[in-house]
């Protein structure tokens, strides 16, 4: 025997010996992995995605693909328990190659203190791109130049971001009280698409004469001003929990604070602009009316931005429980909110004499009480009483001068008081046949002040002070076999409210009793939808088959119906509904491979009917949904999965005519532009996602991401799209989507664990 | 060839030995490991791991990774805490065909009351301030088991995933699956807002189980811009967002229900006497002419619609007494 088959011989005992010595500590090695929730692990790759900016505004709305083409991808898990302890540390990143990035760290002792920190941006870059000729973009003082003509100035792309700064925490002073706090500071930057526009009202620049609108003189402009966003907010909270068998109450203080560092817009406007033809575009700019204070003056006034703003929170909530079967929740909260910036320090000037700020004043006091019960095991009940009085206690001031309309002038500024009183009762049993049987009735009660004779409503026909919402429903569900539940529910909703007021004229007229208002404002007036009587029916039901262990189905349907019945039983919003079928399975082909599938088809639609100029619309969304997708553990080192997901909404607008018009001409008008209609509006977006994942080792996987995107959207908003003009500003910028976009994505990764 | 004889048989018998030592120790350890029945990964769980181990099902013991097997912090609780001490599973009685269920399970075909269930998770976590209010919850009163939505047995429960959790509520929420995914929306499919974001679906003193006291409220914590109040507001955005937003996703821009003009006509008398309608869709008698005046329904039609003029249509802190007014939400 030679010397190494010697060693050959002893290593293989010895090996022997040390396995089977060793081998209770590897079971406890691999328990370990399998129980304890140690991870340790980085993720690093990059990222193509195809296309530019505008071919994948839609896809990159939200996910930090806008900007580039190429994008690092880096990620890390630390996740670490001290078992003898139970002191938890973790560190967590997402997206850090990305501006969506996410970063967070933690510590606690469980059941005794915990602190984190998080890190979070934000990131929404507009889908729409301008083309303009526009200066200062994200300032307070943007300029605006014309082009010569539309597309030919430069691309204005809006972004915003926020980047947000949280810190949490909670220490358990004793058994029976606990201290959480949370602090959150979020800082918000960018522009944001925005507008201006102005026609010229006679008491502001006087449009007669010489100075009407022609060929030579505008009288009025629509502008695009991008919004300047610079602001702060802070939220902090802090709460002390006790507890008893019977009892948990939270004291606690939620404090925000808005900052916004900037004040008010000023554009600078040019003297001449287009005129309201498409032959303007690349013809000579139209001067703007110069009498009075002038158009361009006008057009040039602050336009106020957010004020700042702040709000404390005192409040008690929690449970008590009378018996283990009668539990009752409870709130109590007052909330004192102000808003007193400075108006010359926004760049504000002109207000009434003796106020430099609003000095708003928002008080609000909330209580709520519940309580459920189960008096016997086949019957549950529930009840709960909510009420909420908000007191606007915002000095009035005469903020308002505008001549030429029916109130004198000037008039005050406008409170926001109301007071809400809700409420519900509820009984469910358990019938036989096993069916569960519950009825319920909902109440909603709110008074809202009614604005003085000192102030005016501007563009409505009437409010009212008080509404109430009294709501029936009932719902059955039952286990019809092992494998089958069921359900099915029915809800009947009426609102009804106090007496109208006519805001227009100079004395409140109640519509109804006294003072009624003339045949006119009954025929074109329109009434807020939120105000007007309403019935709502809903019917839905559902079931659920656990047909194998293997296949689930999901059927769900429901549909609702709303009729508003404005007091002259035409103008505005008259009816709603909606209705939905949805169908998901769930099928487990081995115990390697899932398969699931969905659809659905609904649609949310609405009637409005315009007395006042004359046309009725029956608007509808209908959204067709569908999608499979396939996830797999083919050997033991690959994961697999696939998704693909279609989603289609189809926007109509049915426009007709105005059955009750009294103007032949216009009635005319309206009938022949009725007949050409509204375009619809489609979009369509079909997505693929596929992944895999392959563990090279016990520490280390690769990764490869694939998602295919084809998104349509149709629509005439804009204009630019299916034959169909640009909708151009003033100084001729238009506003643009690629309608038809198509983005592939893929990223590959490396994911080490140690 | 004697001597090699010789030394082959040393070598066997030494590996013997040492084989049956290795065997006797895991043997004897495994002896020792039953008689005291060690728990595998909570406090107490032997009664339940001595038959439920990681042979029998894996997928149990991963309990271990959470907060519940944190096993130094004394409230954390053992299998028979939620399980029941299910004597009967244990010990199959002798008449009994099949080996009875635990007292409580937790699965869909469960035939343990769901009220029960959630007690079984109720009976520690409503002392809890994000959970006071889950008795006479929409949820709760509804029947939704606890396990509806959570994986216990698992490191990483779907619905607490920014990622995964709308998928998780989709399973009931089949309307907002479909809403999320449209051109206006928040970023809920890139997982940076997410439904528990705006609502706690265990309970809250608001509608809708938004987190707040009020879905305007709700709203404010990212959009605090739109509290106010301003000089000149505007009542249903005081009132209630949801006026004319819907939040889960839109076809028109900012997540408004409808495209103004028709969202705005369900409350104001508009301008002008003519019907809604779009540049290069026009009869000849309504094509603009250099005579068209601002609000012509082309400019209350397209781009912002009745926001091109109306820009401030959440209020407006502008003072001016001078005209024009501030209060038309012009400026």
């Amino acid at each position: 025997m030679t010397m190494s088959r010697k060693i050959g011989s002893c290593t293989t005992i010895l090996a022997s010996a040390v396995l089977a010595t060793l081998a209770p500590a590897y079971a406890d090695e691999a328990q370990d992995a399998a129980t304890k929730p140690d991870t340790r692990s980085i993720s690093l790759g990059a990222g193509l995605v195809s296309g530019d900016r505008n071919s994948r505004s839609l896809f990159s709305q939200y996910n930090g693909l806008r900007k580039n083409d190429s994008v690092l991808l880096l990620d890390f898990d630390y996740v670490r328990r001290n078992e003898e302890s139970g002191t938890w540390s973790t560190a967590r990143g997402r997206n850090l190659g990305l501006d969506t990035r996410e970063l967070g760290f933690g510590m606690q002792r469980q059941g005794i203190w915990s602190l984190s920190v998080d890190y979070n941006e934000i990131v929404r870059n507009d889908p729409r791109i301008a083309n303009t000729a526009l200066s200062g973009a994200g300032t307070t003082t943007p300029t605006i130049t014309r082009l010569a003509a539309p597309g030919t100035g430069s691309e204005l792309t809006f972004q915003t971001k926020r980047e947000i700064l949280g810190l949490s925490g909670y220490a358990w002073i004793n058994d029976r009280f606990q201290f959480e706090a949370s602090f959150k500071n979020e800082d918000k930057d960018g522009t944001r698409r925005w507008g201006r526009g102005y026609d010229c009202a006679t008491a502001v620049c006087p449009r007669t004469g010489v100075n009407a609108q022609s060929a030579t003189v505008q009288t009025w402009a629509l502008l695009m001003v991008p919004e300047p966003i610079n602001s702060n907010t802070k939220q902090a909270e802090a709460k002390l929990n006790f507890h008893t068998d019977k009892l948990f109450v939270t004291a606690g203080y939620y404090g925000s604070f808005y900052t916004n560092n900037n004040g008010s817009l000023t554009p600078s406007v040019p003297g001449a602009l287009n005129g309201p033809t498409l032959a303007n575009q690349t013809g000579a700019a139209v001067p703007l009316v110069t009498t009075g204070q002038g158009l361009q003056n006008v057009l040039q006034l602050p336009m106020a931005l957010a004020p700042d703003n702040q709000a404390h929170q005192f409040y008690l909530a929690g449970n008590y429980a009378f018996t283990p079967k009668v539990r009752s929740t409870f709130k109590l909260a007052y909330t004192h909110a102000t808003q007193n910036e400075n108006f010359a320090g926004m760049g504000l000037t002109g207000a009434p004499a003796g106020r430099s700020d609003l000095g708003g004043v928002l008080n609000s006091t909330l209580a709520q009480f519940g309580i459920t019960a189960r008096p016997m095991p086949k019957l549950s009940l529930l009840g709960n009483v909510r009420y909420e009085k908000k007191d606007d206690q915002t000095p009035l001031a005469a903020y308002t001068a505008e001549s030429g309309q029916i109130r004198p002038s000037p008039w005050n500024n406008t409170r926001v008081s109301n007071t809400k009183l809700g409420g519900k009762a509820e009984a469910s049993y358990l019938l036989p046949a096993n069916i569960r049987g519950t009825v319920g009735v909902d109440y909603e009660q709110i008074k809202r002040e009614l604005p003085p004779d000192n102030v005016f409503v501007a563009g409505i026909s009437a409010l009212r002070g008080k509404t109430e919402e009294v709501t029936y429903r009932g719902d059955l569900r039952r286990s019809i076999s092992e494998t089958v539940t069921g359900s099915i529910g029915l809800a009947h909703a009426r609102r009804t409210g106090s007496n109208w007021y006519n805001l227009i004229n100079t004395a409140p007229l109640v519509y109804g009793t006294t003072n009624s208002p003339g045949a006119e404002w009954v025929r074109a007036g329109t009434f807020p939808s939120m105000l007007t009587d309403r019935t709502r029916d809903k019917l839905k039901g559902s079931v659920d088959w656990a047909a194998t262990e293997k296949l689930s189905v999901t059927f769900a349907a429901e549909t609702s119906y709303d009729r508003y019945t404005p007091p002259n039983q035409i103008g505005g919003l008259r009816s709603g509904r909606n209705w939905l079928y949805s169908l998901d399975a769930s099928y487990a082909l081995s115990d390697k491979w899932k398969a699931t599938a969905y659809g659905s088809v609904g649609s949310q639609a609405f009637r409005v009917e315009q007395g006042n100029n004359g046309y009725i619309a029956n608007v509808s969304d209908r959204n067709t949904a569908f999608g499979v997708g396939l996830l797999g553990k083919p050997t033991g080192v690959l994961d697999v999965g696939a998704t693909l997901s279609y989603v289609q909404d189809l926007n109509r607008f049915g426009l007709g005519v105005d059955p009750f018009g009294t103007t032949p001409a216009t009635v005319a008008a309206n009938s022949a532009q009725a007949a050409l209609g509204l375009p619809d509006v489609t979009f369509r977006e079909t997505r693929l996602n596929l992944f895999a994942n392959y563990a090279i080792d016990k520490r280390s996987d690769v990764r490869l991401d694939v998602i295919h995107v084809i998104t349509t959207l149709n629509e005439w908003t804009w204009g630019g799209q299916n034959g169909l003009p640009f909708f151009t500003y003033g100084d001729n910028t238009t506003v643009q989507l690629n309608p038809n976009q198509h983005v592939t994505f893929i990223g590959a990764r490396y994911i080490y664990k140690f | 060839m004697k001597h090699h004889y010789k030394e082959g048989l040393l070598t066997i018998a030494a590996g013997a030995l040492l084989a049956l030592a290795g065997a006797a120790f895991v043997s004897d350890a495994l002896a020792q490991q039953t008689a005291a029945r060690k728990d595998l990964v909570l406090n107490g769980d032997a009664k339940c791991t001595r038959c439920h181990d990681a042979d029998d099902n894996p997928q149990i013991l991963e309990i271990g990774k959470t907060k519940h097997g944190t096993r130094a912090d004394g409230r954390t609780p053992t299998c028979t805490s939620c399980h029941g001490e299910s004597e009967n599973h244990i010990n199959k009685p002798a008449n009994a065909a099949e080996r009875p269920k635990p007292d409580r399970t937790f699965t869909k075909k469960s035939s343990t009351p769901i009220a029960e269930r959630n007690e079984a998770c109720m009976s520690c976590h409503r002392n809890d301030s994000q959970r006071s209010h889950w008795e006479g919850s929409q949820h709760q009163s509804r029947d939704v088991a606890c396990t509806s939505c959570h994986q216990i047995h698992t490191a990483h429960d779907a619905v607490r995933e920014k990622l995964s959790q709308p998928q998780v509520c989709f399973t009931c929420h089949k309307e907002q699956r479909t809403q999320i995914n449209r051109p206006s929306r928040h970023p809920i499919p890139e997982g940076k807002v997410v439904c528990s974001d705006c609502h706690n679906p265990h309970g809250s003193v608001g509608p809708k189980l938004v987190k707040r006291d009020s879905v305007n409220d709700t709203c404010y914590t990212c959009h605090m811009e739109k509290r106010g109040p301003f000089v000149h507001n505007h009542e249903p955005v005081s009132e209630d967002c949801m006026n004319c937003h819907q939040p889960h996703g839109t076809v028109a821009e900012n997540l408004l229900k409808a495209r103004p003009p028709f969202l705005c006509h369900q409350c104001h008398t508009p301008h002008g006497p003519n019907i809604v309608q779009v540049l290069g869709q026009q009869t000849p008698g309504q094509a603009l002419s250099s005579t068209s005046t601002g609000k012509n329904v082309i400019n209350i039609s397209m781009a912002r619609g009745c926001t091109n003029c109306h820009t401030q249509v959440h209020g407006s802190n502008n003072p001016s007494t001078t005209e024009p007014s501030p209060q038309f939400m012009l400026r």
